[in-house]
């Protein structure tokens, strides 16, 4: 059977594509299905019987199910994702500028994770005994196991207990040590053990018997072939880290996709609510898309057995 | 084989890499400015006040916006102005109208609008603009607002500066009604509303600069989600008591804060001075130690006006009643209300910060507020009597009660998820109700799902409430009046389904048309007294409205409405220096 890097390449769209259209007709039936609805605050609001009645007729909300789901799907072939009844603006705008938003808080975080997790995850997989390792690992698992709510929370006591952090609208170095802290521990403890593993493959301990230098076989031989089982996590940590997180978005006040979801599951905003699962699910699906390329240029036996 | 060494130039370089990318983006946008020269005993001029608030308007025109946002109220109340409006003493407060005179049957008003008020463009306000604002508000959702008995308010000009109300019929609150319409620029927003696009015209995607008022802050930047910046509008009519221009302010930078606790962070760490709600009463101590220090000032605005109500399903047919009828017997509610010690409550849930309630008008509603009506207290040996006469005893012996056809009394209580008041109210009524015999589930649910069991009518009991926009009785005649959408218990009645809710009607209906506030007092009252009485639903307490500031904060006068500062922002000033 032919297997061609384009065939593969097609394959794994096809799969995204399924994948971001299933995920996203999902929620948006869901959220439709789950009680309450656009005009459930207006009647909390005391706004009167009639009114809310013309809102519903407006907004399609006495249509039968199936035909809301089709007219929204509709939309969607058109990329046309319907208004927001919540801010009044088309759900596309929204989803783009807290899309962008959370794209530039995730690559701040990514960076940052893999800048700090990676190497150490190395330092502390070839010199598990060393005292900075040790320390190293102990502060990984407390990251690892913090939820992120409380790991955000206990950044911003720090900063504004300290003001060495800004928590000025905007400033993104207090969100993106909230993402990426608990990331760069994730990453250092699966780069310890894959390093620990790379260490002891057949190729590397004959290479040390050849006398390679210590150094050039943990920083080049080792690193890069522990690199090969990370690339597959870091498709699941982008697309994560790229759908927002709305613990960290809600502590720093970031504007990002979670923060959206969140405004619009309170005010039963259902179009609101789809498309940002849409954005989420475009973001994991390309996350694992880009992770998959990486991996089969690295690896091309990934893309031939896949 | 010896030990390798890390390779220390890469680990240099993702080090730099990290500081370099930290450091593009580390320095906060400005820092606060310091307020202006202090001049003895009188408010400092200028200054940046920084404010934070949980959500964004979803319009900068209200009153074109989807919903009645907190945040759309907030926005009105800092760029546009109204007649008139509620000041924090519940009296009739000039704005843009200089007097006022009613005719003697209270159905026509002549109102004289200041000369010297204008928009923040220079443009003069005139009655022109009260005529537009008045079919604009007509237009829309909240068009209700400028009805009496479903008939709109009239109003024509009598010149450029006088203009002529007449209301449909009488109506008990009289010119309290103009405090919902804003005064709107007819210069700027007449041709949209003539092309049907007064939603879009001051939508958040439009340019920030295109917003027009004449209210005593006009927006100068808007960062999506992140911050609204305020200047003070240099046209604005307020004078201080010396006769000084207000608003005192230069600024108001607010950030979109949409988690309550770091809102609270940033006001005790001096980043902000002004924050969206009332303090919840778990974090009073540790802010009463910050007022100890001078960081923060604390200010009780009062016992609330939207008391949470406890109501039972008493809708005809409903599931609840038929299969246990208990539920629906006015003993069973009156022995729920003496087996519960309230106290407990006030002391465990609200750390002492809330007053005993024993129904919706509370001290906090001002004259509107009845002092000695019937209530049933704490009293647990009057609980169980009452119980016991309605057949309701431990038949079993296992310590609970069971009715007549050997069921164990037990029901479920519907209330909010995740607002921590509500929860653990009921956690103690649940306890309480125990002691007596009487088993409780409580269900904590969001709130699109409660109002949908509402309005379904599935449920035994609710645990719930709406927010109260005006101490006036007016405001909730949804809740007094048998056809309203909030008479908790039996909603959208056709007719009355008993005598003394057709009481409450008539005297609900009556006071609505009386001019009279005396006699308006006198049939609230009384509405009052039969409501307490019959007890269709269970009060517990009402919480203290507490309100934080900065301790750089001066001039704030809290009110228990939103919202509680910035309704006055005008008059509120930082002291020299800004600390």
């Amino acid at each position: 059977m032919n297997r061609t890097p384009l065939a593969f390449f097609a394959r794994r769209v096809a799969a995204a594509l399924v994948l971001i259209l299933v995920v996203t007709t999902s929620a948006y039936v869901i959220a439709r299905l789950a009680p309450g609805d656009e005009t459930t605050t207006d009647f909390m609001a005391g706004v009167a019987a009639d009114a809310i009645a013309a809102r519903r007729a407006q907004l399609g909300l006495d249509d039968p199910l199936l035909v809301q789901t089709g007219r929204w799907l509709g939309g969607l072939l058109r990329l046309d994702l319907g208004t927001s009844s919540y801010f009044g603006r088309p759900v596309i705008t929204l989803v783009t500028e807290r899309g962008l938003n959370a794209a530039h808080l995730a690559a701040t975080a990514l960076l940052l994770a893999t800048l700090l997790g990676l190497p150490l995850g190395v330092v502390t997989g070839a010199y598990p005994d060393r005292l900075v390792s040790r320390v190293v690992v102990a502060l990984s698992l407390a990251l690892v196991a913090c939820p992120p709510l409380v790991a955000a929370l206990g950044l911003m006591l720090f900063a504004v207990s300290t003001g060495m952090l800004s928590i000025a609208p905007g400033a993104i170095v207090l969100p993106a040590l909230a993402l990426g802290l608990p990331v760069a521990a994730m990453l250092e403890r699966l780069q310890s053990q894959a390093t620990q593993e790379a260490m002891l493959a057949p190729d590397l301990v004959a290479a040390a018997a050849r006398g390679i230098p210590p150094a050039r076989l943990v920083w080049r031989h080792a690193a890069r072939q522990s690199l090969r089982p990370m690339l597959g996590v870091y498709g699941i940590v982008m697309g994560s880290l790229f759908s927002g997180s709305l613990a960290v978005e809600l502590v720093t006040s970031w504007p990002g996709l979670g923060r959206l979801l969140y405004d619009a599951v309170l005010a039963s905003d259902v179009t609101l609510v789809a498309g940002c699962v849409l954005a989420g699910a475009v973001c994991l699906a390309a996350g694992n898309l880009i992770a998959d390329v990486a991996r089969a240029i690295v690896d091309p036996r990934a893309a031939e057995a896949a | 084989m010896p030990e390798p060494r890390p390779n220390r130039s890469l680990l240099v370089v993702a080090v730099l890499a990290l500081v370099l990318w930290v450091g593009w983006s580390y320095w906060p946008a400005g820092t606060p400015q310091p307020a202006g020269d202090e001049v003895a005993g009188a408010p400092v001029r200028g200054g940046q006040l920084r404010a934070t608030y949980a959500t964004e308007p979803t319009n900068f025109l209200r009153i074109a916006a989807p919903q009645p946002t907190a945040a759309n109220l907030m926005f009105s109340a800092l760029t546009q102005a109204t007649l008139l409006r509620t000041d924090a003493s519940g009296g009739l407060e000039p704005r843009l109208a200089e007097r006022w005179s009613a005719s003697p049957d209270g159905l026509t008003w002549t109102i004289d609008l200041r000369r010297d008020a204008r928009f923040s463009d220079g443009t003069p306000v005139s009655s022109a603009d009260v005529l537009f604002s008045m079919r604009a508000v007509l237009g829309t959702a909240a068009a209700a607002d400028m009805r009496v008995g479903g008939q709109p308010l009239a109003v024509r000009a009598v010149d450029d500066h006088q203009v002529l109300l007449t209301f449909p019929a009488p109506h008990g609150p009289g010119l309290a009604i103009l405090e919902h319409l804003p005064i709107l620029p007819r210069h700027i927003l007449e041709p949209a509303l003539d092309a049907g696009q007064l939603t879009t015209i001051w939508a958040p995607s439009a340019p920030t600069l295109s917003v027009v008022g004449a209210g005593p802050f006009v927006l100068q930047e808007y960062i999506p989600a992140q911050r609204l910046r305020f200047v003070r509008n240099p046209h604005f009519f307020g004078r201080d008591d010396d006769g000084a221009a207000l608003p005192y302010l230069d600024e108001i930078d607010m950030a979109i804060v949409p988690e309550a606790n770091t809102e609270l962070l940033r006001l005790q760490s001096g980043d902000a001075d002004v924050i969206t709600n009332f303090v919840a009463a778990e974090d009073l101590a540790t802010l009463r130690q910050s007022e100890a220090e001078g960081r923060v000032q604390l200010t009780d605005a009062g016992p609330a006006v939207d008391v949470t109500t406890l109501w039972f399903n008493l809708r005809p047919g409903a599931a609840a009643g038929t299969a246990r009828p208990w539920l629906l017997a006015p003993e069973f509610r009156r022995a729920i209300s003496h087996a519960v010690n309230r106290q407990a409550i006030v002391d465990t849930v609200y750390l002492g910060e809330a007053i005993l309630a024993y129904g919706p008008v509370t001290p906090g509603h001002g004259d509107w507020y009845v002092p000695d009506l019937p209530a049933a207290g704490f009293d647990v040996a009057r609980a169980r009597t009452l119980l016991t006469s309605m057949g309701l005893y431990d038949r079993n012996s296992d310590g609970m009660l069971d009715d007549e056809s050997n069921q164990p009394v037990r029901f479920s209580i519907i209330t909010r998820a995740g607002q921590a008041g509500f929860e653990k109210t009921m956690a103690v009524v649940q306890e309480h109700l125990r002691q007596v015999g009487v088993a409780v589930d409580v269900i904590a649910l969001q709130q699109p799902e409660i109002i949908s069991r509402y309005t379904s009518g599935d449920f035994d009991a609710i645990y719930f409430g709406g927010r109260a926009t005006t101490r006036d009785p007016i405001g909730s005649m949804g809740f007094w009046m048998s056809s309203g959408a909030f008479h908790w218990w039996h909603p959208g009645q056709v007719t009355p389904a008993t005598e003394w809710e057709a009481r409450i009607d008539a005297l609900m209906q009556q006071q609505a048309v009386t001019m009279d506030v005396a006699e308006r007092r006198r049939l609230f009252a009384e509405a009052q007294h039969i409501l307490a009485e019959q007890m269709p639903a269970l009060w517990f307490v009402a919480p203290r409205q507490v309100v934080a500031v900065s301790g750089r904060v001066r001039g704030a006068v809290p009110q228990i409405f939103f919202p509680p500062v910035l309704w006055n922002a005008e008059r509120l000033s930082l002291v020299a220096g800004g600390q």
